[in-house]
């Protein structure tokens, strides 16, 4: 049979520009499709349009989008796809013209036309698309031109959201790596200024051709001392965070008065900041509770050394509250506070605030290691914060774990 | 009293340079960031600057290529372990010595003896701050620019291609000469670069951008900034 052009005018370029168009404002293929289905079914008619893509994990062909547009919708809609064609096109790379053959006995669903062009990108194929028409007239030469227009614009949609896709999975990729990046930094940072401090300050007592006065060598031996600490924290602090990403920090379960501990936990506190001022205020009566005494408090220190060095000449209240089923235990300082977006963060390994004051210093690992040893007493951790007014860290921690 | 300028955001590493220099008869002033340190440089006219490479806002490295855009004063950058990238890059903008954190005290003095005895033998003409070519004025410390007492806003090209004039009023200077200055050996034949700056540059800074007082074509040879 030969093909006669079903329509007197010829493509006009408007219909392009406008395919273009909406190509080009597209952020999906799909409705962008819809849209140029619509726009050029008066001049390529088809009944049902389909896409495959290939994937190329799987070695498969899938149907990712079909349209029936005819009359007889529902009918037409059971009777054919093209996926042979499609599977056909994939693997030749070439578009085809498939017509039935005539028998004019044959009911008109019975005579599927199919068009089917390859998508194809820098050689690669993606998959095909396939053009449907049922009872004829066949495609002519200008509704293949057309439809192979439309093929290689959808391709670059298809291809912009493949590689935004894997722009997306790269991306967070990337953040990790940072993350890890900003962590080895900082850890080098902090391992790597105590470290300088204590070689300057020993090799300035050392110095054979000076000497100093008393007061001068105590000061430089505090530093030393300070300094060295500072290390010790780091490293523990280093090792217990491996410890509880790999499950091996054992906890010794046993009663604990919470009273008992937050008198501990202050005497401690004196000995480091003599001239801090604590306020307690408790609760009475307040049950026992299970859990390991020694990591809860480091868990309390280590926030009481954050409201210090956060908060820099504010008081500190440690409030101990009963609740149904949790004893609850707050750090609270009348600090500059945590700006909101941050509050979330807190607790991931390795997350510091942004833009802190230089001579903070921090791994990121305190209040992530105070989130596990906290829950792994089945208890958790909140903060609040008002930026200005201060911020306030409660330890939830239940009767009965 | 020779004068020391110490540049460190850990106020434990200022105490620290600040002791054992002072020990040693010099003047020592501190300054936490780069920023503060070209205001120091100028204001305190030190003969020596001690300049941590790690700092936040202006890092050493700018800090000491943007002294050396108005001053010789020696300068020993200081570097972690294991950053050899850094102490490269402080000597390729003019740093004179290096000293690696951790150091010790003894050789920290050492290196600052040393690099005075070179900078005194070898007398440094130090030039001023600011440069002025009729109506313009160059703040190479802040890395500003201003005409008729109004700031003139330059991208990091233009700038360092009008201070690449600014540091040598009267030369001729060919295209291949600036191209390779300030793009890079691999610009050397791009001359419509240098064109595109060149009049970009003009209609920032001249009067008449047609008639240029500031930056001058001569045919055939290249451009200068004709001395006033």
């Amino acid at each position: 049979m030969t093909c006669i052009s079903t329509k007197l005018e010829v493509i006009k370029p408007e219909y392009l520009y406008s395919i273009g168009n909406i190509i080009t404002q597209a952020t999906e293929w799909k409705p962008a499709l819809d849209e140029i289905s619509q726009l050029v079914h008066s001049i390529i008619i088809f009944d049902n349009l389909a896409v495959y893509l290939s994937d190329s994990k799987n070695n498969s062909v899938d149907v990712m989008y079909a349209r029936a547009m005819g009359r007889g919708r529902k009918a037409e809609a059971d009777v054919s796809w093209g996926e042979t064609l499609a599977n056909q096109i994939i693997a030749c790379n070439q578009t085809i013209l498939r017509e039935p053959s005539l028998d004019p006995q044959q009911d008109r669903l019975q005579q599927a036309y199919m068009l089917g062009i390859p998508l194809t990108a820098q050689k690669i194929c993606l998959g095909a698309i396939i053009f449907i028409r049922f009872g004829g007239p066949c495609f002519d030469s200008e509704s293949q031109q057309l439809a192979e227009f439309i093929a290689g614009q959808i391709t670059l949609l298809i291809q912009c959201q493949n590689l935004q896709l894997e722009y997306k999975k790269l991306e967070a990729q990337q953040a990790q790596s940072q993350l890890q990046e900003d962590f080895i930094s900082t850890i080098t940072h902090e391992l790597r200024n105590p470290l300088g401090f204590i070689k300057g300050y020993t090799t300035t007592l050392l110095r054979s051709d000076t000497t100093w006065d008393q007061t001068t060598q105590q000061e430089f031996l505090e530093i030393i001392d300070h300094e060295t600490d500072r290390l010790e924290e780091l490293i523990e602090n280093l090792l217990d965070s491996a410890r509880l990403q790999s499950g091996q920090l054992k906890m010794q379960f046993q009663q604990v008065i919470t009273d008992s501990l937050i008198n501990t936990v202050i005497t401690r506190t004196r000995l480091h900041y003599p001239d801090l001022s604590i306020i307690i205020e408790s609760d009475k009566n307040i049950p026992p509770i299970v859990g390991d005494a020694g990591r809860l408090a480091q868990v309390l220190e280590n926030l009481i050394s954050n409201a210090v060095k956060y908060a820099p000449g504010s008081d500190i209240a440690i409030v101990l509250r009963k609740e149904k089923e949790y004893a609850v235990i707050s750090v609270k300082d009348h600090g500059p506070g945590i700006p909101e977006q941050y509050l979330g963060h807190l607790f991931e390994r390795f997350y510091r605030i942004p833009n802190q004051a230089p001579n903070v210093h921090g791994s990121g690992l305190g209040l992530y290691i105070c989130k596990q040893i906290v829950d792994s007493h089945r208890g958790y951790i909140t903060a609040n914060s008002i930026e200005g007014k201060g911020t306030s860290f409660d330890v939830h921690l239940p009767y009965k774990p | 009293m020779t004068r020391i300028l110490a540049v460190d955001d850990e106020p434990l590493y200022q105490h620290l340079y600040k002791v054992n220099l002072e020990k040693e008869g010099y003047d020592v002033v501190t300054a936490s960031n780069g920023e503060d340190a070209l205001d120091m440089v100028t204001s305190r006219h030190p003969d020596l600057v001690v300049l941590d490479v790690m700092m936040p806002r202006l890092d050493g490295i700018t800090t000491c290529e943007r002294i050396r855009q108005f001053s010789n004063v020696p300068i020993i950058i200081v570097t972690a372990r294991g950053e050899e990238n850094d102490r490269v890059r402080g000597l390729n903008v003019g740093a004179d010595d290096y000293v690696v954190k951790p150091f010790s005290a003894t050789e920290l003095i050492a290196r600052v003896r040393a690099v005075l005895r070179r900078s005194q033998t070898s007398e440094q003409p130090t030039q001023s701050r600011y440069f002025m070519h009729g109506n313009l004025k160059i703040d190479f410390a802040r890395a500003e620019v201003w005409k008729d007492n109004k700031p003139v806003f330059l991208s990091a090209t233009e700038y360092r291609l009008l201070i690449q004039f600014a540091h040598h009023v009267g030369e001729v200077m060919t295209a291949e000469e600036l191209l390779v200055a300030i793009w890079g050996s691999a610009y050397r034949e791009d001359k419509e670069i240098l064109w595109v700056s060149i009049a970009r540059l003009r209609q920032k800074l001249e009067d008449n951008p047609h008639s240029p007082q500031h930056i001058v074509t001569r045919a055939g040879l290249g451009y200068l900034m004709p001395p006033l």
